[in-house]
């Protein structure tokens, strides 16, 4: 971080956050079953333990995020997984409503 | 998730064997017994649907297949992933057979799956904690680490594993704890012979468990649960057999403690010998019940299967003649000096019930084998846990507190999600429970000898965690708190206009609960992050 500084509210956070060597704290709290620890950027929780920091309304950028799966267990990866997952929602901004969740369950 | 098999066991047969041929139907024949039947069923099952890609390594094994071990979850997991991922077309009953077949074959031992039981009861605020850091760090990032340590697989698999994952999320390794070092060596070279040694495919355990009698399920059941957010329930289970290795019918019949009932019908099975799964329906919603039977105890959560999050802790036994057990006491504590009624649950009970030292019975307000209903009155001098009693029977937890000496707000941290507005995506609620503690005989608190009293009734409200959730007005967006109940219904899903950038109705919480003991008053504080929908939810998170 010695070459870089920081210039918007998000950046001093992160600065901040590193000279109180508090990120592994913050990963630690984030370890709920079944929530990604994974916060750069994260899904449930960002790397301050917040939501701030996150990508939202996450409709601006779902799609930034699940065709690389970067989130894998939580939003389907258009990738190699789910590839058809958005076609009822292609603007996710005004479709997001059509986005729905994966697991195969018993029809009956 | 439903994977229990109905009848229609002989016409299943028929129909799996048919396209095998008339040797097969001869063997059929002479399998005498259901269990050998439901096992050629499966065998056939995979014979017609698995062996295009997995091939026959001997009369009851194939690749893959037979090199690893899971729990009836984890075996549904892996079919759905052939469906998903390899085109698998198999019917839903097929599916259930197969999943029973390897469940029993190649399943966990208890003892295996203890620690980790959270992610099969759905305990989604459960924060994990692992010894390794290497495991943390590579398995538990994206899922739960619980969805591992329910595997068990020799290194070959474990292996097979690692490269599964990098060839289905290449992106795997362009993360943070992935993109720093070199990934793909610390995955092969560290982490699978850490899972081999600590998780591996041939284990005593197994070996012994599969020598174990079948312990009986049958006949009648009382079960003592607890649902956050609704209170205490008594009932009773009646489980009788149906057409079907390990198929039971069930009906439920019981009563919360605020006098609503507990009513419905269902079907269980018995997987690997004690994996008890129910789904009943109960008022136009189905409850699932995720037991593990042991030592004549079924022991789990139970609940709604569309809204996990909505779950109580149960525990049951079974009438067996000549047995008395206590399993509950509804509440399990009184405050010194006062009066309350208190119900003991449990099976067999005949006798003087004894709440403990200090502890008078006043009245027995009823009596029955399965429920007793005292009044009580606890001594001002009265302090302490104790063991109750009726007659033989020895069991439950009284707690005899004189004042609270702190509360704590359970979950302590939670996550609540929005959803609804319109989408097929339900909110996940938040449900909170303020516990007393007593500071124990030498008035000190946070020394050994303090004791849990119980969940107390507590006024409940949310507040900004942070200045940022306070200039956000998260308390205002994310959702509402019942003050009576604690359970916190997140908002709508979707793009909000009226926040800063549109952003979703996400918020960073402080979780209040105010409780009153006599004149003294506790503030308690928890957090909740209300955050996003989950779309990628299998039965283990």
């Amino acid at each position: 971080m010695k070459h870089l500084k920081a210039i918007n509210n998000k950046a001093q956070l992160l600065s901040q956050a590193v000279a109180d060597d508090s990120v592994e704290e913050v990963v630690a709290m984030s370890s709920l079953a079944g929530c990604t620890a994974t916060t750069d950027p994260g899904w449930e929780i960002d790397a301050f333990g917040g939501v701030t920091s996150l990508c939202q309304p996450m409709e601006a950028d779902l799609y930034g995020c699940a065709d690389p799966c970067w989130w894998p267990a939580q939003v389907p990866d258009m990738m190699n997984t789910y590839p058809d997952w958005n076609k009822d929602a292609m603007n996710s901004k005004d479709d997001w409503r059509n986005l729905g969740t994966v697991f195969p369950k018993d029809k009956n | 998730m439903d994977m229990t098999i109905e009848g229609g066991r002989t016409l299943n047969t028929i129909k799996t064997l048919k396209p095998l041929g008339g040797s097969l139907l001869a063997l059929s024949v002479a399998l005498a017994t259901q269990n050998a039947q439901a096992a050629s069923d499966a065998e056939a099952i995979i014979q017609n649907n698995c062996l295009a890609c997995h091939t026959q390594e001997g009369e009851q094994a194939w690749s893959r297949i037979s090199h690893q071990r899971k729990t009836p979850e984890g075996w549904l997991m892996t079919i759905a992933r052939m469906q998903v991922m390899h085109g698998l077309q198999i019917s839903d009953e097929d599916r259930r057979t197969l999943v029973k077949y390897l469940a029993d074959r190649q399943g966990l031992a208890p003892s295996e799956t203890e620690g980790a039981r959270y992610a099969l009861e759905r305990r989604l605020n459960t924060s994990e904690s692992f010894d390794s850091q290497a495991f943390t760090e590579m398995c538990a990032r994206c899922h739960s680490g619980a969805r591992v340590k329910l595997q068990r697989r020799p290194a070959s698999e474990w292996e097979h594993l690692v490269h599964f994952h990098l060839g289905q999320w290449p992106t795997t390794e362009f993360q943070a704890l992935a993109r720093d070092r070199d990934w793909l060596e610390l995955a092969l070279n560290e982490m699978v012979p850490e899972l081999a040694q600590t998780l591996p495919m041939d284990s005593n355990a197994w070996n012994d468990w599969q020598q174990q009698p079948e312990a009986p399920v049958a006949g009648s059941w009382t079960l003592a649960g607890h649902m956050p957010g609704k209170g205490m329930f008594h009932a009773r289970m009646e489980v009788e057999p149906v057409s079907g290795e390990d198929q039971y019918a069930l009906s439920l019949n019981g009563q919360y403690e605020d006098g609503t009932s507990l009513r419905g019908d269902g079907q269980a099975v018995v997987y690997t010998g004690y994996e008890w799964r129910a789904n009943i329906e109960i008022d136009g919603q189905v409850m699932r019940q995720v037991f593990a039977l042991q030592d004549g105890q079924l022991s789990g959560r139970m609940f709604l299967r569309d809204k996990d999050e909505v779950g109580a802790d149960v525990v049951a036994a079974r009438d067996v003649s000549g047995k008395s057990e206590i399993l509950a006491l509804q509440p399990a504590y009184i405050k010194a000096g006062t009066e309350a009624e208190i119900s003991i649950v449990g099976t067999g009970l005949k006798g003087l019930p004894v709440l403990g030292s200090g502890v008078d019975v006043v009245e027995v307000i009823s009596e029955s084998p399965d429920l007793i209903r005292v009044r009580a009155r606890a001594a001002k001098d009265a302090s302490g846990v104790m063991v109750p009693s009726v007659g033989q029977a020895e069991g439950g937890r009284f707690a005899v507190y004189d004042r609270i000496d702190r509360v704590k707000v359970v979950p302590e941290f939670a996550v609540a999600r929005i959803g609804g507005n319109g989408s097929s995506t339900p909110r996940v609620e938040a449900r909170f429970e303020a516990e007393a503690w007593a500071a124990g005989a030498d008035g000190q608190s946070g020394t050994a000898d303090d004791y849990r009293i119980g969940f107390v009734p507590a006024t409940w409200s949310v507040a900004p965690f942070d200045a940022v959730a306070e200039a956000d007005r998260d308390v205002h967006f994310a959702g509402r708190m019942n003050s009576n109940t604690g359970v916190f219904t997140p908002a709508a899903a979707g793009p909000n206009p009226e926040r800063r950038m549109m952003t979703n109705n996400a918020g960073n919480l402080k979780v209040q609960a105010r409780v009153q003991d006599g004149l003294q008053t506790f503030n308690a504080e928890g957090q909740m992050i209300v955050t996003v929908q989950r779309w990628n939810n299998p039965p283990i998170p």
